[in-house]
């Protein structure tokens, strides 16, 4: 190793980037830019979900009954329908998610005493969607039937309305939700988002940089000097890793600072890890850059090889014990998981090193299987 | 007639040599036929947005009949009882770690005051550090909870259990449509077929272009007789080939015969929809290819526009829930409207009387994008 000549392809390198001005700024605004529209726009709230309503029955207990929904955040309201003709090109378009259908006799069953059925039908194309609007329209039913039980249990026992109310209600569920009390949807996106950008970026910005010299030729001239590999990958690689951490930095800024998520873990050690989660990516663009030959396939393949596995397997919007069998394993093999622990863990829980250890050793080896393997596959002898 | 028939050849010939040249990039096809089958495959298998096996522990300080009872309650598939513990702190480490997701704390002499009357309270701690999985716990305990007691409470107010159905209470019985088993499996791997669509419809037209423009070679193409629609619509031509190809691929291999999603609607409506917005985006693609200089730039110009598509496209946020900002940024996303025909023909089985307005929305952003294209190339080069 002689650390002159490191030095002086690190110094190439660097000003190589600094004189493409465009894709210098782009290194530093698309990460910062990614992590802003995500962070704003990925709300997963489902709120607002257009409905419609048949309403056979047209009697004050039925429109009582609807007003709950109409009333609620959940939904918005978008009017009254006259036949069930009208239902399916409504769904069918999107222009309601749900149509609320209530028979004939309401009214009159409940008023004497009998069993009332409505029926919900919902738009299941977004399952996620489907869930939440069957979890609100089963809590505006159940309040509402709590309700008219206890004025039935008045009328029919003699008793008031409070002891008929908690009657029906003994058990009083004190949900608490650690670590995110007011389940802010930004706070624990911001955090996760951090893991995904920086999985995107800095194997992008290196399977570029070492492609561009392979497709250009410019390599040749790496080819035929005297640098020893190891020394050309240090010196090329490390621009991108010192530019990938600053920009680390910058998102850890824009999660705290802009999405106002609480950093309650050991600044340093996360720091560390981060460091070393922004080598394994930079070492994936560097397996990717060794694979291909051409910048539009190194672009394709660090996309696709990135954003998948990391978005789905990584804990992000799905945790690793709801995942199938086959799917942990894969969320195991990769290092977005692990670094997901970390930042879960040291953003919104406040835990450290003690708990966080092993997700850290893990990141260090995976970076360092990922250099030996790049390095190993790299050759200044082209086969060709 | 003899113009028209030199234009079409020109357009054979250039279409002829960016299919060559595609086909020459062993690593891009083998990455490209990954992207189209592994890589959908991966996004629809096991990925579920609902709660499942949410890791569960108990602190039981009641050991009852009751407490029991209603322990029984919190059931696979959605949780998945981990073990009992003796006291609450070990609870909060549990949650610490991650390996506990709820932590379910029954009071001492709980059945006591279920058989007397008296409210008790009953905590739930939730890990929600994901927010949306959270609130799904957070709601489904409490639900569970009341509906415990809700029978218990009938039950002490002298209602036997076979007469409870006889209450009258609203029996609300859902139907969902189009996807009734709320399978995330045929949600996913569409949504992944359609965004590995757009990012190939995007890159590839994108770099096609720019290769020609780092290399010099757009120099030797502009001494040509040939046009700059000449040039750069053959480009679109091969990609959108390339990327239907791939299309078929993952819609008759992943999504049909592994998925088994139903194909409700006319495929070939379906294929008409991802022409028309690949040409859509292509054009988008165009317009980075003018202004980037080389292919480092173009590919994280196509990032920056990616990201927002993806986001403004509705399948994650639901455009409802949106600032009424951002509802309106929508209209300009492509991606919006081809997600909306997508899943309107494949699922719903909607046909083009339903759809005319997104393939309109589409086809007009479309012709928008390519034109400012054409326009642009054509003020750098002549």
């Amino acid at each position: 190793m002689n650390f002159k000549r490191i030095l002086a392809v690190t110094s190439r390198e660097a000003r190589g980037m600094v004189r493409d001005k465009l894709f210098f700024a782009m290194a530093f605004i698309v990460p910062a830019l990614l992590m802003l529209t995500f962070g704003y726009g990925l709300s997963l709230d489902v709120m607002h979900s257009p409905l419609a309503a048949l309403d056979y029955d047209r009697t004050s207990m039925s429109r009582d009954y609807l007003h709950r929904f109409m009333d609620s955040p959940a939904f918005s309201f978008r009017g009254y329908l006259k036949s069930e003709r009208q239902i399916y090109p409504l769904l069918a378009s999107g222009t309601v998610r749900a149509v609320l259908i209530i028979p004939e006799h309401f009214q009159q069953n409940l008023l004497a005493g009998r069993p009332a059925a409505v029926q919900t039908l919902i738009d299941g194309t977004f399952p996620f969607r489907a869930q939440t609007v069957k979890g609100y329209v089963a809590a505006i039913n159940n309040s509402f039937n709590l309700r008219e039980l206890s004025l039935y249990l008045c009328r029919t026992r003699a008793m008031s309305r409070r002891r008929a109310l908690a009657g029906l209600e003994p058990i009083k569920a004190q949900v608490r939700c650690l670590y995110n009390r007011n389940l802010r949807s930004d706070w624990s996106i911001a955090p996760r988002l951090m893991m995904m950008v920086m999985m995107i970026c800095p194997p992008f910005l290196t399977a570029m940089g070492v492609v561009r010299e392979k497709e250009t030729g410019a390599i040749y001239n790496i080819y035929s000097s005297t640098i020893t590999r190891g020394e050309y990958l240090l010196g090329k690689l490390t621009p991108y890793v010192v530019v990938s951490i600053f920009n680390a930095v910058v998102l850890w800024l824009i999660a705290t600072e802009v999405f106002g998520a609480p950093f309650r873990g050991g600044r340093l050690f996360f720091f560390a890890s981060s460091v070393l989660y922004v080598i394994c990516t930079t070492g994936m663009g560097l397996i990717v850059s060794v694979l291909v030959g051409t910048q539009v396939a190194a672009s394709l393949v660090t996309f696709i090889v990135t954003v998948v596995p990391t978005v789905f397997y990584s804990g992000m919007f799905v945790p690793i014990s709801s995942l199938s069998p086959s799917g942990r394993v894969v969320a195991r093999l990769l290092p977005a998981m692990y670094f997901t622990n970390i930042v879960s863990g040291c953003f919104l829980k406040g835990v450290g090193f003690k708990v966080l250890w092993s997700d850290a050793a893990v990141l260090a080896i995976y970076a360092a299987a990922l250099f030996m393997l790049g390095y190993s596959r790299f050759h200044k002898r082209p086969a060709s | 007639m003899t113009a028209l028939l030199v234009w079409l050849r020109r357009l054979r010939v250039m279409t002829v040599k960016e299919l060559l040249q595609f086909s020459r990039d062993g690593a891009l096809i083998l990455f490209m036929v990954y992207a189209f089958t592994f890589d959908i495959y991966l996004a629809g298998s096991g990925v579920h947005f609902e709660l499942k096996s949410a890791a569960t522990v108990i602190h039981d300080s009641d050991r009852s009949s009751a407490s029991r009872e209603l322990i029984d309650q919190f059931r696979p598939p959605s949780f998945r009882i981990e073990g009992t513990i003796e006291r609450g702190a070990e609870g909060t480490r549990l949650l610490d770690e991650g390996k506990a997701m709820v932590v379910l704390d029954i009071p001492p002499r709980f059945q006591e005051s279920l058989l007397s009357g008296a409210p008790t309270d009953l905590q739930i701690r939730v890990d929600a550090s994901n927010s949306v999985l959270g609130l799904f716990a957070a709601n489904f305990c409490s639900r569970i909870a009341e509906s415990f007691g809700f029978q218990a409470g009938l039950k002490r107010l002298g209602v036997a259990p076979d007469r409870v159905k006889y209450l009258p209470r609203v029996r609300n019985a859902y139907r969902v449509w189009f996807n009734p088993n709320q399978n995330d499996t045929w949600f996913m791997s569409i949504a992944e077929l359609l965004n590995i669509i757009t990012l190939f419809a995007i890159l590839l037209p994108a770099c096609a272009m720019v290769r020609e423009k780092e290399r010099g070679t757009v120099e030797q193409l502009l001494v040509t007789p040939l046009t700059s629609f000449q040039i750069m619509f053959p480009k679109v031509l091969a990609m959108a080939a390339v990327i239907l190809a791939g299309t078929t691929m993952s819609l008759f291999g992943v999504l049909r015969y592994c998925f088994h999603v139903p194909f409700r609607g006319s495929i070939l409506l379906f294929y008409a929809v991802t022409l028309l917005y690949v040409f859509t985006t292509a054009g988008l693609g165009l317009v980075i290819s003018t202004l980037a200089r080389n292919l480092g730039q173009a590919g994280m110009m196509a990032i920056i526009t990616y990201g927002p598509m993806i986001f403004l496209s509705g399948a994650w946020s639901p455009p409802e829930a949106m600032p009424r900002f951002i509802r309106t940024m929508m209209l300009l996303s492509p991606l919006h409207y081809y997600i909306d025909a997508s899943y309107g023909v494949l699922l719903k089985g909607a046909g083009i009387n339903l759809l005319w307005r997104s393939i309109l929305g589409m086809g007009a952003l479309g012709g928008t994008l390519f034109t400012l294209g054409v326009w642009r190339m054509r003020r750098q080069f002549e």
